[in-house]
């Protein structure tokens, strides 16, 4: 069984009066410890695809399982709980809170979690220091360039040890030398078991990707190897 | 969750301070109004003390309408008139110590060439221990004396010239009528600090003499004061004192009150008033509140996007709502804190300043902290469900 499984898959937004179809039938699946890389010109639904994924939506048609289960018909505290356990969030822009210190930064979702204090603070540290920002525990991700906030985005995305990683455009606001050390990270993520998709625009990221999913206007139009 | 909110308001202690800034003046003007509201009741409660709460004053009425304790009338009554055979009525009913029948008039007092005006009390000598006690000079009255007197405190030493003593002749003038009558003084009481049906500025006689004095047809008490052994059963001893009058006086008018019935009717007013100060307080609060609410849903605005970060990292709508109230709930706790401080220095201050007596009592402190945290948590419901209810997706988008 794989890991990930979407069948049928359709996703529309009502704007005033009229049902604007975003994704149109999509079937995929995703295997544990695959790499996959998710292409396409914009507005073809690879964000939407992401945050079905991510349990931030739930789909108008189809079913999306993970591990075996349906999320279309979860409650909203049954999503988050999946986010929070099972979902590693890599986002473009970071998105981590600059009035905590990056070691609280990693600590928030098993904070979330209600992870014993000493437990959590121990793992945020292992973390940042796997990602090579041990001598960056408190200082504020204000202080810190793009690619290591994306680090920092990385650790905190491992921290409750979820089952797959949801990276979106991880170097879209990085220069070319950060960009190859998240792509380094993130391989070695791979290399050690962890499952990603990452919705990328640059080929060249893609390398080590065991598979790319082309996108286009809400359907899948071909997958390469 | 709470290490969280404490980190939000050491980033932001600013608008933590603003927002609490209603909540804590708030807090000041209830328990300092509280305090300078119990300082009233308490200074007023000593005031009258425990001297008079003894006492049970028994009167004839208007027979018109109704006065304070009086019993209703359906048709206009004569007033009773007591006589001694109430007061050995009185005597009897259990739980009573001592019985005063007493006849007060005005008199003009002549002692050798000034003149004062002074009370006369008319008494009957040998039920008063509680006179007896308090002869500074001389001794007291017996029911067989006739033509002396005892002076209080006052008359003696400070209306004349020279001190009354004991053995002095004096002469007291019916006023308004020509007539009058010698006294010898056989004794001087001591100073009364609480005067309660007596005064300083009596002179006590025997009810003989009294009725010569006055020389009327018919001498009847003005009022009988009775006093229980008991002070704490003394309503019981009026119910029972009034039971036993009505046969007598049965549809005359007449009125039996214990005396602590007025003075806890005063303590009432007193204590609604302390609470209608602490409703002034409270005015102050709920400003606080609206200000808290407002600081709140700006933060909400404020952090949208953090919100949807939090979200998206898998917090609940729960855990929002709860981060959220409970930064409410902190921020109230805290600004209640340093509103009761600071209210404890406003009252103390005030009390001097103006020299009212003034009581921090748990009681305001408790009020205080519980209306502060419990308004400014009320308060932080709204914007904290605004916040929970956040579609991660849009507040992700926000920035």
């Amino acid at each position: 069984m794989s890991l990930v499984e979407i069948a049928g898959l359709e996703k529309g937004y009502r704007v005033g009066e009229i049902d604007v179809p975003v994704l149109k039938g999509i079937d995929l699946g995703i295997d544990e410890g695959e790499f996959v890389a998710l292409m396409g010109p914009s507005g073809c639904g690879k964000s939407t695809l992401m945050n079905i994924l991510g349990c931030l939506d739930r789909p108008s048609k189809g079913r999306v399982l993970l591990k075996g289960q349906d999320l279309s018909h979860l409650s909203d505290r049954n999503l988050a709980r999946i986010r929070r356990d099972e979902i590693g969030f890599v986002f473009q822009s970071f998105n981590l809170i600059g009035r905590m210190s990056n070691l609280k930064n990693v600590e928030l979702p098993m904070t979330l979690k209600e992870t014993a204090r000493g437990i959590r603070r121990d793992r945020a540290r292992e973390l940042l220091e796997s990602v090579g920002l041990a001598h960056r525990l408190d200082y504020s991700p204000s202080n810190l360039s793009g690619g290591e906030r994306q680090r920092v985005a990385i650790a905190r995305a491992l921290a409750n040890d979820p089952s797959i990683i949801l990276a979106d455009e991880p170097t879209g606001n990085l220069d070319e030398k950060s960009t190859n050390e998240i792509m380094d990270i993130m391989y070695q993520l791979n290399k050690e078991g962890h499952t990603i998709i990452m919705v990328t625009h640059d080929i060249e990221t893609t390398k080590h990707c065991s598979r790319v999913v082309w996108m286009r206007d809400g359907l899948v139009q071909e997958v390469t190897s | 969750m709470l290490e969280y909110v404490l980190l939000s308001f050491k980033a932001d202690w600013s608008r933590a301070l603003m927002s609490g800034l209603g909540i804590i003046i708030g807090v000041i003007s209830i328990v300092a109004l509280l305090s300078v509201g119990q300082g009233l009741y308490g200074g007023v409660s000593e005031q009258f003390g425990d001297f008079d709460m003894d006492l049970v004053s028994v009167r004839p009425g208007s027979g018109m309408g109704m006065g304070p304790g009086e019993r209703p009338a359906s048709t206009p009554e004569e007033p009773a008139e007591f006589d001694e055979k109430d007061v050995k009525i009185i005597d009897n009913v259990v739980g009573v110590e001592d019985v005063y029948p007493l006849k007060t008039s005005r008199a003009l007092l002549s002692f050798r060439g000034d003149n004062a005006s002074v009370s006369v009390i008319g008494i009957l000598p040998d039920n008063h221990n509680d006179l007896k006690d308090v002869v500074a000079r001389g001794r007291f009255l017996a029911n067989s004396d006739y033509k002396a007197a005892v002076v209080s405190h006052d008359i003696a030493e400070d209306f004349f010239r020279m001190d009354i003593s004991p053995g002095n002749q004096i002469r007291l003038y019916l006023t308004e009528e020509d007539r009058y009558m010698d006294f010898k003084v056989v004794g001087v009481l001591e100073e009364d600090e609480d005067p309660s049906y007596a005064s300083n500025t009596c002179i006590y006689i025997t009810h003989k003499a009294m009725d010569d004095f006055l020389d009327v047809d018919e001498y009847h008490y003005d009022s009988i004061t009775v006093r229980a052994e008991d002070a704490t059963l003394v309503e019981a001893l009026a119910e029972e004192i009034e039971k036993e009058i009505s046969r007598i006086h049965r549809d005359e008018a007449y009125n039996v009150e214990a005396l602590s019935t007025r003075f806890e009717s005063v303590l009432e007013v007193l204590n609604m008033i302390k609470y209608a100060l602490a409703g002034i307080g409270s005015i102050s609060l709920i400003v606080g509140a609206i200000g808290i609410y407002n600081v709140m849903t700006l933060t909400v605005k404020e952090r949208t996007h953090e919100i949807g970060v939090m979200k998206a990292i898998g917090a609940t709508t729960w855990d929002i709502r709860t981060l959220f109230l409970l930064d409410a709930g902190m921020l109230g706790l805290a600004s209640s804190l340093v509103g009761i401080l600071l209210g404890t220095l406003a009252s103390d201050f005030v009390g001097s300043v103006a020299g009212i007596p003034q009581e921090v009592t748990l009681q305001s402190v408790a009020f205080g902290l519980l209306f502060g945290v419990l308004i400014t948590t009320v308060a932080g419901i709204y914007p904290a469900n605004k916040a929970a209810m956040l579609d991660p997706i849009e507040a992700l988008r926000a920035e």
